[in-house]
C-alpha cells in the first residue's frame, strides 16, 4: 500500500484497472455507492493485496454479467501469477466455469473433491443435496383464475408507467439487470417506496401503496429481499417472528395467547419443515434456509391476495431453494398471486408462469409460455440496457454540501461569528483582551476533553467517566503538586495522576472489549466508580495546587492563553492524523463496519485500546487546564464535562454512530458551546435562556447534519 | 428431510443439565439474598419502620427505571428524564394552586410530559437524531423552563399533594402501591397484548417491523411519551414526598435510573427488556445504599459498590456467552 497522502490516485488506477467506466471515484463514500458498486469496490480491495491466497465467498450475488466475465478475468490474473483461489459460491454455473477442482459441503460434511470438468451440474446437485432432484423446479400451470391485481401506469422514484395484470394463481416473475428499478418497483408494491403517478387495483378495488400497513390491508403482503435488515427479528424466538405479521390471529378477549401463537408456530414449523430445536429459539440462530422459510411461512400467514417476494432464495442451500419453489407453487395452486422478484434468471425462468423485464425503470418486455426461458430474459434484458443510464438522481446542492465534512465546521463557525457581533454590539465589555480570553480559557478545556470524546467516538464508543476523570486528576494533584512541593514530589505527582488517567482507560477498555459491556454501561459504571474514588480522597475541596504551577499554566501571549494555543495545535494535529495518517485511517475504518475492519486485518482490540487510552491522556490534559480556573483538589469540578463534551462533538459534526468526525469540528462545537454561556450572560438574559439556546442549538445543528447525509445516502 | 424437523429438538441430557436462571431472574435471587444479609448483618434496617421509610424511595426509583427500560428497548436512552421530572414536580405544583384541583393539575402535568416526551420521539425517529443527544438537547430547554417557571427557587406545593405522597393502605406507602400498578400495567402490556408484542418488535428490528406492516413511528413517539409519563409521575411523587418542587430533583435519579435497568438485565441492544426486573432492580440498589450507610460508610463508598454492582450484573450474564466462546 502506497502512503496515505497518494491513496487517492492509487485507487483511481486499481478502479480503472477493473473497467473504466465503474462511475466511482475514490472521494466517494461507500455508503453513497449501489450496493454493485459496492462489491466492485470490495474486490478491487482484495484483489489490491496481491494475495498468495484469496477467498472470495459469494463474489458475484450482486454482480451484473458482464461484471463477472471481468471478475473471472481478474481471477485468471491472479491464478497465472501462482496464487491460489477458493471460490464459494451456490452457482454451479459459475463454479463450473472458473474453477480447476471443486469441493463440495453439505451440512458442514465435505462431499469430496473432485476435478471440475469432471462432473456435471446434475451429479453436482447430486452431491450437494444428498438425493436426485428429480426437478428441481415444480411444474408449471396453465389454467389461473380471475384478475386479482391490476397496476395502471404506476410510476414512482426509480420506475415509471408500468401497467400489468396478474391473476389468481399465477407466478409473475420480474427480471432484468440489477439497479433497473425492478427492485423499486417491487418495494413501491409493499409499500415502501414512493407512488407518485397511476394506481393499483386489487380485486378491483384501488389500493393505497402508501406504507406497508396500507399495502397489507389491501390484500398485498411482502417478503424483503435483504432479509437480515428487513426480514427477521435476529434475537426473537421462532414464535415471535412468525406471529409479528399476523397478531390479530392470536388474540383472544382482547389479549395476545401465547399458547395460540406457538401451536401456529409449530404447524408452520411442521409445514414448511423449517429445522429448529423449537418455537422458543432465537430465528438469528437458524441457517439462512430456515429463516427464510419461516419467514415466508409468516408473510404467507397474513393470508394475503397478492404476495410480492424479493430474492426468495438468496443465501438459501439448494436443497431448501426446491422446497420454497414446490412452497410457492403449492401457494399459487391454492388461489395465491405471487410476483418474484430475483437477479437470476434460471430461478425466474424455472419457477414462473409469465415475466416482465424491467430496464431504465421501465417494462421492456413481457414473456409467457415458451418464451419464458433463461435465455429469453437475460436476451431482452441485455437487448434493452445496451446504454447504462447515466443521469442520477441528484441531491439538492445545499444537502450534499451540507454532509461533507467541512460543512458543521463552516456552519458552527458562522453562528458564533454572528452571536459574537450581536454581544459585542449590545455590550461594549465582549470584545475586550480580559473576556476573550477568558472564553478561550474555558474554550480549550473543554475543547481538549472534547477530543478525547471524539476519538473514542470515531470507533464507535463514548466515555460517560470523562468528567469524573477530570476531577481525579485534580484531586490527586492536590495531594502532591502544593506549594512548597520539592521537585521530586512534583514529579510523582505528575505520574500518579498519568497513571490514574491510564488506569481509567484501561479500566474502560477491559470492560468493553475483554468483558464486551456496552460502552454507554461500562463508563457509566466508571462513572460512578472514579467519582467514588475521588469523594473518597477529598470528601470536601481542598489541597491548594502550587501557585507557580498554575500561573505557568496560565500564561498568556497578549490576551491569548497559551493553554488555547495548545489545544487548537493539539486539534490541528489529530485532524492530521485522522486524514493522513494510518491510525487515523484505521481508526475511521473500525468505527464505520467492525467486521469489514477486522478482516481487512486491522486489530480492533488494540485500536479500541488506543482509543480509550488516547481519551483518558486527552481528558488528563484537559483536567490540567481545569486546575488554573479551580486552584484546588474538588472532586465535583469536572462533572459538567461529561455531557459537555459530548455536546461539543456532536454540534462539530461527529457521530455518535461511529466512522466520523472531526477534532477541529470539537474545537469549534466548544467554542460555541462557551459562545452561549458567555452570551447570555452579556445580553442580560436569565439561565433559562441559556439552557434554550443550548437544547435548540444542538438540535438544530444535529438536525441539518442527520438530514443531509441521509439525503445523500438516499440519493 | 421432513423427519428432521422435530428430532433435532431434544436436547442431549435435559435431566442433569445446570439450570442457570433466565437474563431477568438473576436480580430476584440478588434481592432476596441482599435482604437475607441485611438481616444478619444489619437487622436495623429490615425492620418495619425502615423498610417503610425505604420503600417509597424505591417506588419512585422504580417509576423512573421503568420509563428508562422502555426506551431502552427501543435502543434509546432518555437523559431528559432529570429535567423531566423536576418538570413534573414544578408544574403540578403551579397547576395545583391555579387550578385549585389536584385532578386537573395531575392531569394537566401528565399531558405536559407526554407532549414534550412525545417531541423526544419525534426528534429521535423523524429526523433521526441519536438519542442521547436529543434527549440531552431536550433536558437542557426543559431545565430552561422550569427554571423560567420557578424562577430559580424551590416551590411549594399544594397540601393534598404533600399528603397524597405519604398516605399509606394497611401500613404500605402508597407510593409503593401506585408504582406497583405502574410496573404490573407496563408489563401486563407488553407481554401480553398486541401492543406489546408490536413494541418489542419494533424495538428489536425498527426497519423489519416497518415491512411486517407495523406503524413503527408512532411506537417509537409513544414510547418516549410515555417514559416522560413515567417521569413526571416520579417527579411528583417526590415533590409532594418532599414537600416542595425544586429545579434539580431528578438529578439524583437520573443515573441510578439507568443502574436499575441494567442490573434488572434489560440489554442495550433493543427488543427485550423487563420492567418488573428494573423494578425489583430499584429496590435492590437502594436497599443496598442503606445497608452500605448501616455499616457505616459514607455516600462515597456507596458510589463505589453501586458501580461494582453495575459491573457485576452485566458481567454475569455475559460470562456464559464469553466462556462458551472461548471453551
Amino acid at each position: 500500500m502506497p502512503p496515505v497522502s497518494r491513496l487517492a490516485s492509487w485507487s483511481r488506477e486499481l478502479l480503472a484497472r477493473w473497467s473504466d467506466s465503474t462511475g466511482i471515484s475514490p472521494s466517494d463514500r461507500v455508503e453513497t455507492l449501489g450496493a454493485e458498486q459496492r462489491f466492485i469496490v470490495e474486490i478491487v480491495k482484495a484483489l489490491a493485496s496481491e494475495p498468495q491466497v484469496l477467498v472470495l465467498d459469494e463474489p458475484t450475488e450482486h454482480l451484473a454479467a458482464e461484471d463477472v466475465e471481468r471478475l473471472f478475468r481478474r481471477v485468471r490474473e491472479v491464478t497465472a501469477r501462482g496464487a491460489a483461489v477458493v471460490y464459494i459460491s451456490h452457482r454451479i454455473r459459475e463454479v463450473q466455469t472458473i474453477a480447476d477442482r471443486l469441493t463440495v459441503l453439505r451440512d458442514g460434511q465435505g462431499q469430496g473433491t473432485y476435478p471440475a470438468r469432471g462432473l456435471s451440474e446434475d451429479e453436482i446437485i447430486h452431491l450437494i443435496v444428498g438425493m436426485d432432484l428429480e426437478e428441481e423446479f415444480p411444474p408449471k400451470c396453465t389454467e389461473f383464475g380471475p384478475e386479482v391485481l391490476r397496476l395502471e401506469g404506476l410510476g414512482g422514484s426509480g420506475f415509471s408507467d408500468v401497467s400489468l395484470g396478474l391473476r389468481r394463481g399465477e407466478i409473475l416473475g420480474v427480471g432484468g439487470i440489477s439497479d433497473n428499478g425492478q427492485q423499486d418497483f417491487v418495494r413501491a408494491l409493499a409499500g415502501l417506496g414512493r407512488v407518485s403517478s397511476g394506481r393499483a387495483l386489487i380485486g378491483g378495488k384501488p389500493a393505497d401503496l402508501g406504507s406497508p400497513i396500507t399495502a397489507m390491508r389491501a390484500g398485498l403482503s411482502y417478503l424483503p429481499g435483504d432479509r437480515h435488515r428487513e426480514g427477521i427479528f435476529a434475537e426473537l424466538s421462532l414464535r415471535e417472528n412468525f406471529a409479528s405479521r399476523s397478531p390479530l390471529k392470536d388474540r383472544i378477549a382482547g389479549f395476545a395467547s401465547r399458547s395460540s401463537e406457538t401451536r401456529r408456530t409449530a404447524e408452520a414449523i411442521r409445514a414448511y419443515a423449517v429445522k429448529t430445536p423449537g418455537t422458543e429459539t432465537p430465528i438469528g440462530s437458524l441457517s439462512g434456509g430456515n429463516q427464510q422459510k419461516l419467514v415466508l411461512a409468516s408473510v404467507v400467514a397474513t393470508g394475503p391476495k397478492v404476495l410480492v417476494i424479493d430474492e426468495p432464495t438468496q443465501g438459501v442451500d439448494v436443497g431448501a431453494r426446491a422446497e420454497i419453489y414446490r412452497i410457492l407453487r403449492d401457494l399459487a395452486s391454492r388461489g395465491t398471486a405471487i410476483i418474484v422478484l430475483s437477479s437470476d434468471a434460471a430461478e425466474i425462468a424455472g419457477l414462473c408462469d409469465r415475466v416482465v423485464v424491467f430496464s431504465r425503470g421501465q417494462l421492456v418486455s413481457e414473456l409467457a409460455g415458451e418464451e419464458v426461458t433463461e435465455n429469453g430474459i437475460t436476451g431482452a434484458a441485455l437487448r434493452s440496457t445496451a446504454v447504462r443510464d447515466g443521469a442520477e438522481k441528484g441531491t439538492a446542492g445545499f444537502w450534499k454540501w451540507a454532509a461533507g465534512d467541512l460543512a458543521p465546521i463552516v456552519m458552527v463557525g458562522l453562528a458564533i461569528f454572528a452571536l459574537g457581533a450581536y454581544v459585542s454590539a449590545a455590550n461594549g465589555y465582549y470584545l475586550t483582551g480580559r473576556n476573550i480570553g477568558g472564553m478561550l480559557v474555558l474554550i480549550s478545556t473543554l475543547a481538549l476533553v472534547a477530543y478525547g470524546q471524539q476519538a473514542l467516538m470515531l470507533v464507535g464508543g463514548i466515555d460517560l467517566s470523562v468528567g469524573p476523570l477530570m476531577g481525579l486528576v485534580q484531586v490527586v494533584a492536590s495531594f502532591f503538586i502544593l506549594d512548597g512541593a520539592t521537585g521530586g514530589l512534583m514529579a510523582l505527582g505528575g505520574a500518579a495522576m498519568l497513571a490514574a488517567a491510564l488506569g481509567v482507560g484501561f479500566l474502560n477498555w477491559c470492560l468493553v472489549v475483554p468483558l464486551r459491556l456496552h460502552p454507554m454501561v461500562a463508563t457509566l459504571a466508571t462513572y460512578m466508580g472514579v467519582q467514588a474514588v475521588s469523594l473518597i480522597l477529598r470528601p470536601a475541596p481542598g489541597g491548594m495546587i502550587n501557585g507557580d504551577l498554575l500561573s505557568l499554566a496560565g500564561t498568556r501571549i497578549g490576551f491569548v492563553p497559551v493553554m488555547f494555543l495548545v489545544a487548537a495545535a493539539i486539534a490541528v494535529a489529530l485532524e492530521w492524523m485522522l486524514y493522513r495518517h494510518g491510525l487515523g485511517l484505521a481508526f475511521r475504518a473500525l468505527g464505520s463496519k467492525p467486521e469489514v475492519a477486522r478482516m481487512a486485518g486491522l486489530p480492533p482490540a488494540r485500536l479500541r485500546l488506543f482509543a480509550y487510552l488516547g481519551c483518558s491522556v486527552l481528558t488528563l490534559i484537559a483536567g490540567v487546564a481545569m486546575m488554573e480556573q479551580v486552584g484546588i483538589g474538588d472532586p465535583r469540578a469536572g462533572l459538567n464535562y461529561t455531557l459537555a463534551s459530548i455536546a461539543a462533538v456532536v454540534i462539530g459534526g461527529g457521530s455518535l454512530f461511529g466512522g466520523r468526525g472531526s477534532f477541529v469540528g470539537a474545537l469549534f462545537g466548544a467554542a460555541f458551546i462557551v459562545q452561549i454561556n458567555t452570551a447570555t450572560n452579556f445580553l442580560g438574559l436569565n439561565a433559562a435562556w441559556q439552557s434554550y439556546l443550548l437544547g435548540g442549538m444542538i438540535i438544530l445543528a444535529v438536525a441539518v447534519y442527520s438530514k443531509s447525509r441521509q439525503k445523500v445516502v438516499a440519493a | 428431510m421432513k423427519a428432521q424437523t422435530f428430532a433435532a429438538a431434544a436436547p442431549q441430557s435435559p435431566v442433569f443439565r445446570l439450570r442457570l436462571p433466565g437474563e431477568f431472574g438473576w436480580i430476584w435471587i440478588a434481592t432476596a439474598a441482599l435482604f437475607a444479609i441485611s438481616a444478619i448483618v444489619a437487622p436495623g434496617t429490615v425492620r418495619p419502620a425502615s423498610l417503610s421509610a425505604m420503600l417509597p424511595f424505591a417506588a419512585m426509583l422504580a417509576i423512573v427505571a421503568a420509563g428508562q427500560t422502555i426506551v431502552i428497548q427501543q435502543r434509546g436512552l432518555d437523559l431528559s428524564c432529570a429535567a423531566m421530572m423536576s418538570l413534573g414536580g414544578v408544574v403540578v405544583a403551579k397547576l395545583g394552586f391555579a387550578a385549585d384541583s389536584m385532578l386537573l393539575a395531575v392531569a394537566g402535568t401528565v399531558a405536559v410530559a407526554a407532549l414534550c416526551g412525545s417531541l423526544n420521539g419525534l426528534l429521535v425517529a423523524r429526523l433521526n437524531i441519536m438519542p442521547i443527544v436529543a434527549t440531552l438537547a431536550m433536558n437542557a430547554v426543559l431545565l430552561g423552563a422550569v427554571n423560567m417557571l420557578s424562577r430559580g427557587t424551590p416551590l411549594a406545593v399544594p397540601d393534598a399533594l404533600e399528603s397524597f405522597s405519604h398516605r399509606d393502605v394497611l401500613g404500605v406507602p402508597w407510593t409503593l402501591v401506585l408504582s406497583l400498578g405502574f410496573l404490573l400495567s407496563i408489563a401486563v402490556i407488553s407481554a401480553r397484548t398486541l401492543i406489546g408484542r408490536r413494541f418489542v418488535a419494533v424495538g428489536a428490528n425498527p426497519r423489519a417491523a416497518r415491512a411486517a406492516g407495523m406503524p413503527v413511528l408512532a411506537y417509537q413517539v409513544g414510547t418516549y411519551g410515555a417514559a416522560a409519563v413515567c417521569f413526571a409521575v416520579a417527579g411528583m411523587l417526590y415533590a409532594g414526598f418532599i414537600g416542595s418542587a425544586s429545579q434539580n430533583a431528578g438529578t439524583d435519579f437520573l443515573l441510578p435510573g439507568i443502574a436499575a435497568v441494567v442490573v434488572g438485565g434489560t440489554p442495550f441492544s433493543g427488543g427485550r427488556g423487563s420492567v418488573i426486573a428494573s423494578g425489583v432492580a430499584a429496590v435492590f440498589m437502594t436497599q443496598l445504599g442503606i445497608l452500605v450507610m448501616a455499616l457505616g460508610a459514607g455516600s462515597a463508598v456507596q458510589l463505589l459498590i453501586q458501580a461494582l454492582v453495575i459491573i457485576a450484573a452485566t458481567a454475569v450474564r455475559e460470562l456464559p456467552g464469553i466462556l462458551r466462546r472461548k471453551a
